[in-house]
């Protein structure tokens, strides 16, 4: 079996709390379906561009499976937590591994959990709200895209937070205070054009609101000429964290 | 043809800042032995495994391990090692049977083979009665058996065994260090620190003495004994069960370096360099205060005395009488 396979069904396996994932996957929808059709009949549709109006709860619930994706990036840093925890960093990597491949199964893992988790409250959400979504394909590459370079983003930036932070307590609280600010400060909840000055350009530097942006984009067909513009900001921001975060990774010192 | 040496390590050291953890160690081990690597808290041990690992980089000098250069050449290492380390190290959301075979997957043994590998090592390491458990809630005594067992799951040439028997009853112990001499009959080499010496005689062919980063001897376990056990150990028993007086005026002879008395068997035990000195002035003190003798011989040097005479600086060698 390929060495990757066997370290991504290890960290699938060993690192990962059933229990948790649950909850991870109870989170989105919790706000799909309870805030969502409560806030619904107050606010009214959104315009998400190329002429595109959706109801809030459709709304949100396209922002609510790009909060997997974070979710999923935190998963990254507890698994390399747990590792460095419990000695088996030291041992995988005193096994026939590299270090490279070690922190790309951790990344592959995390690959799958933010896309496998998405696509699952994807399908557990969209067909409930009943709504006839005919996503084009070339929806399908923007979905797999906002997915996949938000998970990168916020894989790498756990890990770089598991690395610098000296206790599972303290990376628990900052990562889980960090995500809140990226989740509050995004698109995810609201459209940013309605937000106060200060707030919008918080939100312009924020990676899951390109994530969110490049989702809705994908799902509901409402390609803008702003799209590859936030696809490639988002592709340099997941680069840079996902650089900062294996050159961290490099200097644990064991 | 193979080299006869498994590990050559040559002035390998190890810096952190100023300070030496490893000073320039050179040391050859064969193929198909134990080799013991003995040495203070500190002494540089541990470190001296993890270059061997190659977990961390030398900062100078050279080794080869199974046939393999150490800088460049780490990974083939890796695939031909197998490492026990000093601390715990377990995944902590399996059961012991599927951490097991997870560990043996991920070193790629096909599952038929990880299978009878886990009954045998289950077997032999008395695991059955904690095999479905969570990892998470075995004692350190299980655990240690777990993190030993596993690494016989997989092929190796060379075992890393960093103190591998801390926690474990003294049943499992020789139970495990048994199981260790098997497999070295059946070929494989075994690089093992510990701090229990009883166990380094009765495992090892040679021992490598370390003392603040360098080796200080490497000899085998009798010549060791027999060059470095100065001192000596006078036993001897009082037919009236003890004395005050006769320890107190013991205790205080220069000849003396430690008296201990067995509280249970009344046994005293007198280590001392010059027993020709101790034995006649036991008698002396002994007619003095009335008492009598009903035993007394020259106990046989212990790899104890030899490892505590190669450790301990001159100033510091006389131990505080007791």
């Amino acid at each position: 079996m390929n060495v990757y396979a066997r370290l991504v069904y290890r960290n699938l396996r060993a690192n990962l709390d059933k229990l948790s994932l649950f909850f991870e996957l109870f989170f989105p929808l919790f706000f799909v379906f309870v805030q969502g059709s409560g806030l619904g009949g107050i606010i009214p549709p959104l315009d998400i561009g190329n002429g595109r109006i959706v109801p809030y709860q459709l709304f949100l619930a396209a922002g609510a499976v790009t909060l997997t994706v974070i979710n999923a990036g935190t998963n990254a840093g507890t698994q390399l937590w747990f590792d460095r925890k419990n000695g088996m960093f030291e041992q995988i990597l005193m096994g026939p591994f590299t270090r490279a491949q070690y922190i790309l199964s951790i990344i592959l893992a995390t690959l799958i959990i933010g896309i496998g988790g998405s696509l699952l409250v994807f399908l557990l959400a969209f067909p409930v709200l009943g709504t006839g979504l005919h996503i084009t394909f070339q929806g399908q590459l923007l979905i797999g895209l906002a997915l996949f370079l938000g998970t990168l983003f916020f894989g790498g930036l756990a890990i770089a937070l598991s690395v610098a932070l000296k206790s599972s307590e303290t990376f628990q609280v900052v990562s889980t205070f960090v995500f809140f600010v990226f989740l509050f400060t995004s698109t995810v909840f609201y459209p940013a054009g309605n937000a106060p000055p200060i707030l919008q350009a918080v939100s312009y530097l924020n990676p899951l609101t390109y994530a969110t942006d490049l989702f809705r984009a994908g799902i509901f067909d409402a390609f803008t000429s702003l799209i590859p513009i936030e696809a490639g900001i988002l592709a340099l921001e997941g680069a840079a964290v996902f650089t900062t975060a294996v050159v961290a990774f490099r200097r644990i010192r064991v | 043809m193979a080299s006869q040496s498994i590990i050559e390590a040559d002035n390998l050291s190890k810096r952190f800042g100023d300070k030496a953890a490893v000073d320039e160690v050179t040391f050859e081990m064969r193929r198909g032995e134990v080799f013991g690597f003995l040495g203070p808290n500190g002494a540089g041990k541990t470190t001296t495994i993890k270059m061997l690992t190659t977990l961390l980089p030398p900062t100078s000098g050279s080794a080869r391990v199974v046939g393999h250069d150490l800088r460049t050449e780490g990974k083939k290492i890796r695939e031909r090692i197998g490492v026990v380390q000093q601390q715990d190290s377990f995944d902590q959301g399996l059961s012991v049977e599927t951490s097991m075979d997870i560990y043996g997957l991920i070193w790629d043994v096909p599952k038929r083979d990880r299978r009878t590998r886990i009954d045998e090592v289950v077997k032999r390491f008395g695991m059955k009665d904690f095999l479905k458990m969570p990892t998470i809630d075995l004692s350190s005594g299980q655990r240690r058996r777990l993190q030993v067992a596993r690494e016989f799951l997989h092929d190796m040439d060379l075992l890393f065994l960093d103190e591998p028997t801390v926690g474990l009853d003294p049943l499992v112990r020789r139970g495990i260090l048994d199981y260790f001499k098997e497999k070295v009959k059946e070929g494989l080499s075994i690089f093992f620190t510990t701090h229990i010496l009883e166990e380094a005689e009765y495992l090892c062919d040679r021992i490598a003495v370390i003392n603040q980063g360098k080796i200080v001897q490497v000899d085998t376990p009798e010549n060791l004994k027999r060059r470095f056990g100065r001192a000596k150990a006078v036993e001897f028993k009082l037919l009236e069960g003890t004395s005050k007086e006769l320890s107190e005026r013991l205790s205080s002879s220069d000849e003396v370096s430690k008296l201990i008395q067995d509280e249970v068997s009344g046994t005293y035990r007198v280590t001392t360099s010059r027993p020709e000195i101790v034995i006649p002035e036991i008698y002396r003190l002994a007619e003095k205060y009335g008492l009598s003798v009903s035993s007394i011989y020259i106990a046989e040097t212990t790899l104890e005395d030899a490892f505590i005479n190669l450790v301990t600086v001159d100033d510091v060698r006389r131990p505080v009488n007791s």
